[in-house]
């Protein structure tokens, strides 16, 4: 490991609904620059935990830290919810299902976080999220409705949103599973564009080819585990484990 | 008489009276409106416990007659001079007008209560979601993204329950308020032509149908965004890929 700065540090999070396990005490580091796939299969706790991070999932039990503000959470009651907003505004999020905000235009979308939070001027805020639009490709769309663009344009106007707030780290929730396969590149090349910025990125995904050749540190949940962590390279040539072994052998 | 030489003796009256209805119905269900946001919120977040008084109020004023209230509220007030005095709240009680009012409002605030709850739990969680996720506080979520939408959904429901209202209003010249209807029992006591009450239904309705107007242009600009879908896409020119 380099020498880089921590930005986010989960220890022990538990998470429980009701008698169900979900979570069974998962730890995770990510530097500055690091961009960690997580896998595992559906019902492995890999949505839930990147929710845990910025406490949309209250953990049972947990730590979180991110740029010196420190959640601690007991008997799934967090021990200083002051710094919940803060640890917020300071993750990006992309979900799967986009959640752009329907009643407010692209633009609208992307100035919101900036003025609302940051409490930034309109017009700089519009400067910014105009540049970001136009990086994600969606400048000629900037007037328009969520529903009048494609899934792809919508998650691109999500990324920039997230971008917009300048975070330290953008947790992605499955970014590429709710759209048509064609529509699967256009979103992945932005990612990959963020990535190779030197973004730090939590990805939550089913995107093999983006786990192994995007992110520098692949982590696979089994059972509210991590079974198996590592570079991409050697996790993939070279699993250690059975159920990831048994797992790349079914989606690859 | 015929219809005109009555509307033309009478129409100062009937115009009071119409500016009274409007009065009485704005303001009951502008005072309804400003209190059933925070009551919509207690029905969809409170504990089931919390919210036993405000269901009990709410089945109350739906399920017993408006005129009941009215006369609760107005006879009521009497019986309690001696307390109502004593708190110095009989100035109020003591106008129809006042009784009226108080009497529309609490009727309508349950009825607003109970359709801005149901426009607040047909808003997208998602959105709810993401306002959280950027770092909305609890107070910037709920007036950026979960009122938006709650008004928007309610907005037809709420229109219907202003347009309810008006009517109900007619119950306050029980009362001796001089409402439209009010003025139109008095003229009918001097002229015995009952034409003055095919005047005064057709005040109603005109009321009503500005109204509809007025509601329904701001329906219009509360759904923009749902119009835009509608609208053929501009996808003339093909989506642009993004940029590196």
């Amino acid at each position: 490991m380099s020498q880089t700065e921590i930005i986010l540090k989960a220890e022990g999070i538990h998470k429980s609904f009701g008698s169900v396990e979900v979570l069974k005490g998962i730890s995770l580091e990510a530097r500055k620059h690091d961009v960690i796939s997580i896998l595992g299969s559906s019902g492995s706790g890999k949505s839930t935990f990147l929710r845990c991070l910025n406490f949309l999932e209250t953990p049972t039990s947990g730590k979180v830290t991110v740029h010196g503000n420190e959640i601690l959470v007991r008997n799934g009651k967090p021990q200083n919810v002051r710094h919940i907003e803060e640890i917020r505004a300071r993750l990006g999020m992309v979900f799967q299902q986009f959640n752009l905000w329907t009643h407010r235009t692209v633009l609208e979308n992307v100035m919101e976080g900036p003025v609302q939070v940051k409490r930034q001027p309109k017009a700089e805020a519009r400067d910014k999220a105009e540049a970001l639009l136009k990086r994600v490709g969606l400048e000629e769309r900037m007037g328009m409705y969520p529903s009048q663009l494609s899934g792809g344009q919508q998650q691109r106007v999500a990324i920039a949103r997230a971008l917009a707030m300048e975070p330290d780290a953008i947790l992605f929730d499955e970014p590429t599973s709710a759209l048509d396969p064609e529509l699967v590149g256009e979103v992945l090349k932005v990612m990959q564009d963020l990535a190779a910025e030197g973004r730090t990125m939590i990805v939550v995904t089913h995107e093999m080819g983006f786990a192994r050749e995007v992110s520098s540190e692949v982590v696979f949940l089994h059972e509210g585990r991590i079974a198996e962590q590592g570079p991409p390279e050697e996790m993939f040539t070279n699993p250690r484990t059975e159920v990831f072994e048994r797992f790349i052998a079914k989606v690859m | 008489m015929n219809p005109i030489e009555i509307i033309a003796q009478y129409w100062p009256r009937l115009l009071d009276g119409t500016l009274m209805t409007i009065k009485l119905t704005f303001l009951g269900a502008l005072i309804a409106a400003l209190v059933s946001p925070g009551f919509a919120l207690i029905r969809t977040h409170a504990a089931p416990l919390a919210q036993a008084p405000l269901r009990l109020y709410i089945s109350f004023m739906r399920g017993t007659p408006i005129l009941a209230q009215l006369f609760l509220i107005f006879y009521g007030s009497g019986q309690f001079r001696p307390i109502l005095q004593d708190w110095g709240l009989w100035t109020f009680f003591r106008d129809p007008f006042n009784c009226a009012l108080l009497a529309f409002a609490l009727n309508s605030t349950a009825y607003q209560t109970e359709i801005l709850r149901g426009g607040i739990m047909g808003v997208p969680q998602g959105e709810i979601e993401a306002a959280k996720a950027i770092g909305m506080t609890r107070f910037k979520t709920l007036r950026r993204v979960v009122f938006p939408h709650a008004y928007r959904i309610a907005w037809p429901a709420l229109g219907n329950e202003v347009i309810l209202l008006m009517k109900a209003s007619a119950l306050a010249s029980v009362v001796t308020v001089f409402d439209i209807m009010g003025r139109t029992r008095q003229i009918f006591s001097r002229t015995f032509d009952f034409s003055i009450y095919l005047w005064a239904a057709l005040i109603y309705l005109c009321i009503t149908a500005i109204f509809v107007l007025i509601w329904r242009q701001a329906e219009r600009r509360l759904s923009r965004h749902i119009e835009a879908h509608h609208k053929p896409r501009v996808a003339a020119q093909p989506a642009k890929e993004p940029q590196a």
